[in-house]
């Protein structure tokens, strides 16, 4: 008689079987289970240390987050759970520069232990070369959560002059975050 | 890029994130709400600030 069903529930034990490539793992992880992107919605000019206002979360065009997602406060980010995350910073900027001068942009993801005192916990730079040119920067880091209540991440740009100024969108991507969580910590 | 809204006058105004809209999705004059505690320019500043960045685009760029 043709095997037409697998009795998984019974036939199979606690071990998947390594024959036919099988891992030999005794359970499964789940997938992606926390997916989350925000945006900056209003162009501002200068320094924003830490980066306070004008959040959202990606609210068109196909979006879409998997999850609770992310909370924000002012611009603090809080976990929704426990775990590996990743979390990324895009920066686009443009600049009004004179002559052959170049101008400086910085920024970074922040982080805090304590819900208070932050660090720096990425730091990427860019440059502007000439008036009405265009540049971005990214950077990103896993962080290990285990205290949602403490662990907390924000951002911050610094440039030189007060000539450049951040690109932000309230219907595009353009300054972003992602947080897309790994896995269990 | 041609400036071609009043957000582009605003952000000159002052630096940081000063301003901002009550709703994101319709930046109207009518939405603009200030975080800083600052003077809120008026519409007319807006719409004359928006015409000289676009008067010295044009200058600027043929």
């Amino acid at each position: 008689m043709a095997l037409s069903k697998i009795d998984i529930e019974n036939m199979v034990t606690g071990e998947l079987t390594t024959t036919n490539g099988g891992t030999g793992a005794t359970s499964f992880s789940e997938g992606i289970t926390e997916a989350d992107t925000w945006r900056i919605t209003t162009n501002f000019a200068g320094d924003a240390d830490p980066i306070t206002s004008n959040w959202e979360r990606d609210d068109t065009d196909g979006n879409g987050y998997i999850g609770t997602g992310m909370s924000q406060s002012s611009g603090i980010f809080t976990f929704p759970s426990t775990g590996y995350y990743r979390v990324t910073f895009h920066h686009q900027f443009s600049g009004m520069v004179s002559g052959s001068n170049s101008n400086y942009v910085q920024h970074a993801i922040q982080y805090t232990a304590d819900n208070s005192s932050y660090d720096d916990a990425t730091e990427q730079w860019g440059q502007i070369f000439q008036n009405g040119s265009y540049n971005m920067a990214t950077s990103s880091k896993i962080f290990d959560i285990t205290d949602t209540s403490n662990q907390k991440v924000r951002f911050s740009t610094t440039s030189q002059g007060n000539n450049i100024y951040t690109q932000c969108h309230s219907t595009k991507n353009i300054t972003y975050a992602t947080f897309i969580k790994l896995g269990a910590t | 890029m041609r400036p071609t809204h009043i957000e582009d006058y605003l952000v000159n105004v002052r630096k940081g994130q000063w301003f901002g809209w009550s709703d994101s999705k319709n930046k109207i004059y009518a939405n603009l709400i200030v975080h800083d505690g600052g003077s809120k320019p008026t519409e007319q500043q807006c719409t004359d600030g928006l015409k000289a960045l676009q008067d010295a685009w044009d200058a600027a760029n043929g």
